[in-house]
């Protein structure tokens, strides 16, 4: 497995764990809450702090795998030349948007360090529970630059958005778990 | 002018093909650093902040719940309910069809889902008992649009969270509107059918019917989980979310073993990957809402409507045929996330119930859903049944006509959507 099949995994082992607890965590909340009367006063802060981890890993990953959806109608119409024309220009916004989140971002956090608050009911000082902010965009900047460089190389005619259609039917046009859908008996 | 620039860019990157979440986004950000002097950080903090808001946690967990029934049987298994409960009458499979579509939309908070779960496995059956493939296509592509209405649906909580309306009031609000557009397809099915002389399927007897209910009957729980918990007020809509979706991995791997407990990551990651695609334009959409409050054009729009005296049917009117143009172009939560903010004030300045309001919305998404040229439904369709789009388009259009008429009654008739809210929660606080 080369370095970067492995930072995938770890992309996506991350996000599906993430998932997980967040989903365990708020189910034996319930659970304590009714039957045992009880539960922790930090899930709530916990779950949501978990949430942000998971969303802004999560947005990288889904540039990678063509998550993102967006208004093609129009680009469609428009003849090869002027469509790569048109996806170059438009990787630029991307770019724009993230390098000004980066910004902001870094900014927020480092109001955040120098207050140096600890959250309400974990004690972690926040700065580092929000340290995903920043790391999310640096994230989704990287894969923008490599779908940059498709383009550059021509592997690519520039902002790669989701087939909602065909991701829609993916699990049924090619299975990759047959037994999955048959019933049994 | 500052609005002007705001709308100006944002339309410009979208129909430029920019990702919707960045086109709100970059179009926000740039109208602030132009026109304001907030810093970029208290941007990016009202960006972070979204992740903050509890009821939008009820999303990845819906959508987590759903998949974990998709990728099994249990769809499977309602549609062998739904034919023996009603596939002896005339046009019996495709009024079954129907029947499964409400059931799966019960545990499903997204349209397309419900095509292909559904779709995927009826169409080819009814063309197989001699149904024409347009029909059968034509019932699913519309039947399919209940996903969003029937509650949990993923754009009610979307919508919950960009106006500031209860989750559990919505919810409950889609379920008569929900079983009216489910029986009313049924019927115009039944009548196509008598017309047509489409053929019926061999009755089922009642200890059969009975062991299909039951073996559905772990699918259709999740529904009274789901429903009982809000109503019961023992959890919140959140709340519900989870347990919705720990209880499904339990009936998926533990009950009815469709699925092997190392899909399970599988299953998580897609989740995962919907939630977050849908919590980054949530997140672009309140810096959109931000800058949209701070500008005066839901304010001057409120003014402007009442000013003219226009009556709350007329102004429903045009908020009907600007959601009906948008669902031909976006997708369901993008438009929310966009209009509402606009829309919204007018409507409660004009005595309208937002808890109708939302329900509006979501027929007019269901039938955005099914128009070209972006009816992600038809795609859906086209993609299962491998049809042409425009057959699948002219398939679908004399059951829209059947679903534009419906939309006229739920604007028209709040009482429909409220009725079952204000019986179960009291009427709501003015």
């Amino acid at each position: 497995m080369s370095l970067r099949e492995a930072g995938h995994r770890v992309e996506e082992g991350l996000m599906a764990l993430i998932l997980g607890v967040m989903t365990l965590l708020s189910f034996v909340q319930v659970v304590l809450r009714y039957v045992f009367n009880s539960g922790f006063i930090w899930q709530l802060e916990a779950n949501s702090y978990l949430f942000s981890w998971l969303v802004m890993i999560g947005i990288s990953y889904c540039v990678r795998v063509r998550a993102h959806i967006g208004v093609d109608a129009a680009v469609r119409l428009l003849p090869t030349k002027a469509r790569r024309a048109v996806g170059i220009f438009v990787l630029f916004l991307a770019l724009a948007y993230t390098l000004l989140m980066i910004y902001g971002s870094f900014d927020y956090l480092h109001k955040m360090y120098i207050i140096n608050v600890e959250a309400e009911d974990i004690p972690v000082p926040t700065w580092i529970l929000s340290l995903c902010l920043p790391l999310g965009f640096v994230l989704l900047l990287i894969r923008l630059l490599e779908m940059g460089w498709r383009i550059w190389t021509g592997q690519s005619e520039g902002y790669e958005l989701a087939d909602e259609a065909e991701e829609a039917t993916r699990d049924v046009t090619h299975d990759h778990h047959p037994d999955a859908t048959t019933v049994q008996r | 002018m500052k609005e002007a620039f705001l709308f100006v860019t944002l339309l410009t990157s979208l129909g430029l093909g920019l990702p919707i979440a960045m086109a709100l986004g970059l179009s926000s950000i740039l109208t602030i650093l132009l026109f304001e002097h907030d810093s970029l950080a208290s941007l990016a903090l009202a960006f972070f902040q979204t992740m903050d808001q509890f009821t939008l946690l009820a999303i990845p967990f819906f959508i987590l719940a759903a998949n974990f029934l998709t990728t099994g049987g249990v769809a499977k298994r309602m549609i062998n309910f739904a034919i023996a409960a009603v596939g002896h009458l005339q046009g019996g499979l495709a009024i079954a069809s129907v029947l499964a579509c409400m059931l799966f939309a019960a545990v499903s908070g997204s349209s397309p889902a419900t095509v292909v779960a559904i779709g995927s496995i009826v169409i080819a059956g009814m063309v197989r008992a001699g149904y024409s493939q347009s029909f059968a296509t034509g019932v699913i592509v519309n039947a399919g649009t209940l996903g969003i209405l029937i509650p949990p649906s993923i754009v009610m909580v979307v919508y919950a969270a960009a106006t500031e309306t209860s989750v559990g009031r919505l919810f409950m609000a889609g379920v008569i509107p929900g079983l009216m557009l489910g029986t009313l397809l049924m019927v115009a099915i039944y009548v196509a059918a008598r017309i047509k002389k489409l053929p019926r399927q061999p009755k089922v007897a009642w200890p059969e019917r009975l062991r299909l209910f039951r073996e559905a009957m772990w699918g259709l729980l999740l529904i009274v989980i789901v429903m009982g918990g809000i109503y019961g007020g023992v959890f919140t809509p959140t709340e519900a979310a989870a347990v919705a979706a720990v209880y499904a991995f339990f009936a998926a791997v533990v009950i009815y073993r469709d699925l092997h407990i190392s899909d399970v990551p599988r299953v998580l990651l897609d989740s995962g990957r919907v939630s977050v695609m849908l919590m980054f334009i949530i997140g672009n959409a309140f810096l959109f809402g931000h800058v949209l409050t701070t500008s005066q054009i839901p304010q001057s729009i409120a003014e402007m409507v009442t000013s003219a005296n226009m009556a709350p049917w007329h102004f429903l009117l045009i908020v009907n045929v600007i959601l009906l143009v948008a669902g031909n172009f976006m997708d369901p939560s993008a438009i929310v996330l966009i209009t509402a903010p606009i829309l919204f004030p007018t409507a409660v300045k004009l005595g309208i119930d937002p808890i109708h309001l939302g329900i509006i919305y979501v027929v007019n998404m269901e039938i955005g859903l099914v128009t070209p040229p972006v009816g992600l439904n038809l795609f859906v369709a086209s993609g299962i049944t491998k049809m042409p789009l425009i057959d699948v388009v002219k398939a679908a259009m004399p059951w829209l006509m059947l679903l534009l008429g419906f939309l006229m009654v739920v604007t028209y008739i709040p009482e429909v959507s409220l009725w079952l809210p204000n019986m179960l929660f009291g009427p709501a606080l003015k």
